[in-house]
């Protein structure tokens, strides 16, 4: 169209605003996250009129947060943190060795096999993935078979249904979203700082305490919110492999909403989670900064001459 | 139950005429049985000629070529499905729910414009549905295959004249174990509740449902699963605290994964208890009982959604499923007793197996009780809700 303005040739051409470009994913997210969230802030001020109707609003109040952090609920969500933590940290344990394995250990030809492989799981949904592992840990199933077989267990294995069978899913099930970003951080460090550390006098464990891991500290940030956020929130996780044990904060939020049907209960434990997130985020952000700053302190050293300099 | 009438409201939608009738019509039963039995081949005979051309009705248009279900999840044999869509053009689709309540909200929110067309509640909660306006009266001439359900099963006191539902199938709760586990025998509820605190202690189900759960304490109690005494929903309260913390799973259908060997017991229905049964290499190994020395009886029924946008598609699907030879199908597959006249015989006629789970004695009917809604509804929803939160710890 605009090119019928051509004729006009000493017209100003229309210029789109800086911003053109962020407004579609603007829209985006003030549409599908922003309104959504909002909504359910406001829900979780309701209440629940009547046995089947799940929410009602013309009375607003703190009730619902009262009750959501009470007794067996708070319960869950300290569950649910513990879940959480430990999860993301086994998953930096297993996957910084092998992001780092792959990124300085391995020929560039296999690096983009090895990392599709890595995606592979993406390719099947999440649910499906999840509900596979029944079949695969069930106690008359083909591990627990083989484990009794080879003499290796004297009882099927009961895995299923616990806070372990929880711990073990949500990491299968968030490591790749730690292995790549700290994949490409770890890719882009040159091979020379770390000869060059070498060169200097540092073994391998200062060269890694004191050149990799600071360079690669923006992957690990990266992967620890990736992995900790969805995590913390997961609910398909704990609702196949959890049983009446394994129970996490998304899986109660879910529960509110879909079968006990108390819409203001489960918004308000929904906002609870998000502030949990905000919160413990926020906490292993300070006590980073502290470590990094005594850290920073120890290791200073102050030369003669820049001191004579200043002074 | 008196007590139940009198509070009104939502209290009396009491459907206790359901289990005395059964019983008593059963003792009857003997003598009668037979003599409908041989009636049933015929009535077979006529229904099936009869349901291509019937289904059209007076009032009727053609039927549209869609059908929505809001059901509740693999409730009947898939090729009965397609079998239906061969014969009359509709295609089905369905979107389930967990719990009659999860149905209602559902209707509710969609006020009429869900686009559902069937859906299929439980007796003692038709009224709720009927008064919030989200069922259709039924045209039963429209139904020609209505004839064929037995009538202790029609003209329910949640429905009086099938004014709004027809039968689907009734069952009942129980237990299933594995005897490889439990080495002692099962046979009443507080033998249930004895084993799950002790030798299946953290290895055992309940069912997801909180009528369910509080009818095991009440039964094994002497307690009338009804009741809306504050100390008996006190000391209810008081027995899911002691009784979470063993509890391995929530499950609604555990039976069909019990074979799994996941849990040495589950509380189970009927017909899911059969369809584990069905799924074992070596059936011997298990035990199924009926809850005692009470248990539940429940029946889910057919409806129409109000402002449902095919009604036709879903006459003809309710006669279709009530033609004896597709309901006997469906029994089949879903392991409940379906009312209609004469499915029993035609049941062991076929050679159907594990029938003791889906046919119960008049001693064993006699036991049975349908749930009532009333005023200890909401509290009983809260406890259940906080035993499963507990669990987790």
């Amino acid at each position: 169209m605009a090119s019928v303005s051509g004729s006009s040739r000493g017209a100003r051409r229309i210029r789109a605003p800086r911003f053109a470009l962020a407004i579609p994913a603007w829209a985006w997210f003030v549409l599908f996250f922003l309104i959504p969230v909002l909504w359910i802030v406001y829900y979780s001020f309701g209440y629940k009129p009547d046995i089947f109707r799940p929410i009602a609003t013309d009375k607003l109040s703190f009730g619902r947060y009262a009750e959501g952090l009470s007794g067996s609920f708070l319960h869950v969500f300290s569950q649910t943190l513990q879940i959480s933590i430990i999860g993301t940290l086994l998953c930096l344990l297993i996957g910084f060795p092998f992001a780092y394995w792959l990124a300085t250990r391995v020929t560039a030809k296999w690096r983009g096999v090895l990392l599709g492989l890595v995606i592979v799981p993406f390719f099947v949904n999440f649910l499906i993935r999840t509900v596979a592992w029944l079949i695969i840990l069930a106690p008359n199933g083909p591990v627990s078979t083989l484990l009794q077989r080879w003499g290796l267990r004297a009882e099927p294995l009961h895995l299923l249904e616990t806070r372990a069978a929880v711990q073990i899913g949500v990491v299968y099930n968030y490591l790749a979203l730690m292995i790549l970003p700290l994949f490409v951080t770890l890719d882009r460090l040159d091979p020379a700082m770390r000869e060059a550390s070498k060169d200097l006098g540092a073994n391998r464990w200062g060269t890694f305490r004191q050149v990799t891991l600071p360079m690669a500290s923006t992957g690990i940030i990266a992967g620890l919110l990736l992995v900790f956020i969805p995590l913390t929130g997961d609910y398909i996780t704990p609702l196949v492999l959890g049983g009446a044990k394994g129970n996490m904060a998304g899986a109660m939020v879910a529960s509110q909403f879909v079968a006990g049907q108390n819409w203001a209960l489960g918004a308000a434990q929904a906002v609870i989670l998000i502030f949990l997130i905000l919160g413990t985020i926020a906490v292993f952000a300070l006590a980073g900064l502290a470590i990094r700053s005594i850290a920073r302190a120890r290791r200073r050293i102050v030369l003669p001459a820049a001191a004579e300099g200043a002074g | 139950m008196a007590d139940n009438d009198e509070d009104g409201g939502l209290n009396i939608l009491a459907s206790e005429t359901f289990a005395k009738r059964i019983s008593r019509r059963a003792f009857m039963g003997g003598s009668v049985a037979v003599a409908f039995a041989g009636g049933t081949a015929l009535l077979a005979a006529c229904s099936k000629a009869s349901t291509s051309g019937s289904s059209g009705g007076a009032s009727a248009g053609p039927i549209e070529d869609e059908l929505n279900f809001l059901h509740w999840a693999a409730y009947d044999d898939p090729n009965l499905f397609k079998k239906f869509t061969q014969q009359f053009g509709p295609k089905t689709s369905i979107t389930t729910y967990t719990s009659n309540e999860d149905a209602l909200t559902k209707l509710l929110i969609a006020g009429g414009s869900g686009g559902y067309d069937i859906v299929v509640p439980t007796g003692p909660y038709i009224p709720l549905f009927v008064k919030n306006g989200l069922l259709q009266e039924l045209d039963l001439s429209r139904i020609p295959n209505f004839k064929n359900i037995d009538t202790k099963f029609t003209n329910q006191s949640w429905d009086p004249n099938n004014a709004h539902s027809v039968i689907k199938d009734w069952g009942s709760t129980g237990w299933i174990y594995d005897k490889s586990q439990i080495s002692r025998p099962i046979k009443t509820w507080s033998d249930f509740i004895d084993v799950a605190m002790h030798e299946a202690s953290g290895n055992f189900s309940l069912l997801d449902a909180q009528n369910e759960v509080a009818g095991v304490y009440f039964w094994a109690n002497g307690i009338d699963w009804t009741t809306t005494d504050p100390a008996d929903l006190d000391a209810y309260e008081a027995w899911t605290k002691q009784m979470a913390p063993h509890v391995k799973s929530f499950e609604s259908y555990p039976g069909y994964q019990f074979s799994s060997g996941n849990w040495a017991l589950s509380h189970v229905w009927n017909g899911d208890a059969r369809q584990g049964f069905n799924s074992f290499k070596d059936p011997s190994r298990y035990e199924w009982g009926l809850g005692a020395p009470q248990t539940e009886l429940w029946m889910d029924n057919w409806t129409i959604a109000t402002g449902a946008p095919h009604p036709n598609a879903a006459y003809a699907f309710i006669d279709f499923i009530l033609d004896p030879k597709n309901s006997l199908q469906d029994l089949e597959f879903h392991g409940y007793n379906t009312g209609i006249t004469g499915v029993e015989d035609a049941a062991k006629a076929a050679g159907a197996k594990f029938l003791d789970m889906v046919f119960f004695t008049d001693a064993q009917l006699a036991t049975t009780r349908p749930q009532v809604i009333n005023s200890a509804f909401e509290r009983e929803v809260e406890i259940f809700t906080n035993m499963k939160a507990a669990a987790g710890g």
